[in-house]
């Protein structure tokens, strides 16, 4: 598997990976403001947000409907449709794409609810591997606090209920997050994660990231061509609202 | 086409030793599978409904349960996958993982409660026309084998052929139209839909046959009537039943 770099693209993918409640939506949304109040050219893209498959995925999940090898291809489909409608395209025009959540996310999650690894990663063998990857390192009860601290309740499968762990969500959702973290971590070498200690506060973070990502990408190359003539300022509040639904879409996934 | 329904003589079916393609449905005890699964693939206007209409009544006569699964039929995502199509806008991994998506559920939710509890399941279409679709519009083999490695391997498979010659008749005789995807119309092979119908059927018909040497089934001459064409998959059913 090669990234996007290597194959010959000019533009460059960014993946943020993490525990529900790590806090990377949180960071790539800092990095793509950061990126975008430059006028670099950027696009964001979220697991699990293809309008076409969408509405399945959340038929099933309401329902019951999956079992880990439906749940994982349906989120395959998802990841499919866009790729190569939004970010194939997107790559070969130049632009920075930033993904929260890319295949990792599956290699970890179907492989915990026990889908053979070598089948997953198959599915997935026509993704190009992100050019940086990272992957946010949270303790267990950091990031299940931080979930609960934005609504009251678990929700089924993020607590991977399906699994019959335990019949407490709570227990649950700490057994699943805690084989989704040693899945993560025996993926961190062979995939050159970027581990952020997602412990610190939210500046620490973002330091680290915004200084990485300029070391590593050589971020001149993409700035807008040229700013148009008369171009309207933002609307601060339509920014505001943009916001609140990212963080409302990113807790609900 | 009535047939006299043999007196009292129910064959109760041979259990056979049962396997995935590849790496299966996790957690899946394949011991308690006890029922058939029966294959009939085949073009649109080979004769597949016909002759699984005709198996059922044959099948139900000599004292056997039946289930019926087709694609596209599953309660995830026919609907979805069905207005993505009509649209026209799914590129081709895509459309085929949401193909794959609406066979595991049909698999895991239909056909092997149905074997559990010993029915006989008719397909009609299996992973071969989904592969052969794919593999079409230009897919990677492995890739496909390596997906559907999650399909149980059928008791038996017949691919009803038909030159896309007579295939073309036949559509014509029943709808007076060729439908978009099964004229490949997608691909752009032709903008003429007629030439388009015909090389496409022409190019599964090939691909089906680089199919049948790694997965075996059986190519029926589906230009016979529809009783001689059943008779022989009934006979060839009977020995699946019997062990043979």
């Amino acid at each position: 598997m090669k990234t996007f770099a290597e194959l010959g693209f000019p533009g460059r993918l960014i993946a943020v990976e993490g525990l529900d409640g790590s806090g990377k939506s949180t960071q790539i949304y800092l990095l793509k403001r950061w990126l975008e109040l430059q006028d670099f050219k950027v696009y964001f893209s979220e697991w699990n947000s293809s309008e076409i498959v969408k509405a399945a995925t959340s038929k099933g999940k309401k329902r019951e409907l999956l079992t880990p090898t439906t749940f994982s291809l349906i989120h395959a489909t998802d990841f499919a449709d866009r790729y190569e409608r939004h970010l194939v395209p997107l790559l070969r025009a130049g632009y920075l794409v930033l993904c929260d959540r890319y295949i990792f996310t599956a290699f970890a999650r179907d492989v915990v609810r026990g889908c053979p690894p070598e089948w997953v990663r198959g599915i997935y063998d026509f993704a190009a591997l992100p050019d940086l990857t990272f992957f946010f390192r949270a303790d267990l009860e950091v990031s299940l606090q931080r979930i609960l601290d934005g609504r009251p309740q678990l929700k089924y499968f993020e607590a991977g209920m399906d699994l019959r762990l335990s019949t407490d969500m709570y227990e649950s959702f700490r057994i699943f997050q805690g084989r989704m973290l040693e899945q993560y971590l025996a993926m961190s070498t062979e995939f050159n994660f970027l581990v952020v200690d997602a412990n610190q506060l939210v500046e620490a973070q973002q330091v680290m990231v915004r200084e990485l990502v300029s070391q590593r990408i050589d971020l001149a190359r993409f700035r807008h061509a040229e700013r148009l003539p008369g171009r309207p300022p933002r609307d601060i509040q339509k920014q505001k609202k943009e916001r609140a639904r990212e963080v409302e879409e990113a807790t609900f996934e | 086409m009535k047939r006299a329904p043999r007196k009292n003589h129910i064959v109760v079916p041979f259990r056979s030793e049962r396997r995935f393609y590849g790496h299966g449905i996790p957690r899946v005890d394949l011991e308690k599978v006890a029922g058939k699964l029966i294959v009939v693939e085949g073009a649109d206007g080979s004769g597949r409904s016909t002759q699984i209409a005709l198996l059922v009544q044959s099948l139900e006569g000599s004292g056997h349960a039946t289930v019926q699964v087709g694609l596209k039929r599953s309660t995830l995502v026919s609907e979805e996958l069905d207005r993505a199509q009509q649209g026209n806008i799914l590129s081709r991994t895509t459309l085929s993982l949401f193909y794959a998506t609406d066979f595991a559920d049909q698999l895991e939710n239909i056909i092997l409660p149905a074997l559990k509890a010993g029915f006989i399941v008719l397909a009609d279409r299996y992973i071969y026309t989904l592969m052969a679709r794919d593999m079409v519009r230009g897919m990677d083999e492995g890739w496909l084998k390596n997906l559907y490695g999650i399909a149980l391997e059928p008791d038996a498979v017949f691919y009803l052929n038909v030159p896309p010659e007579e295939l073309v008749q036949r559509n014509f005789a029943k709808n007076m139209s060729l439908d978009y995807w099964e004229s490949g119309m997608d691909i752009g092979l032709s903008r003429d839909m007629f030439d388009s119908f015909m090389q496409y059927q022409r190019a599964m018909e090939q691909t089906f046959r680089h199919l049948q040497t790694t997965y075996g089934f059986t190519i029926v001459d589906g230009m016979r009537s529809a009783d001689v064409v059943n008779a022989e998959l009934r006979k060839k059913i009977d020995h699946v039943l019997a062990g043979k």
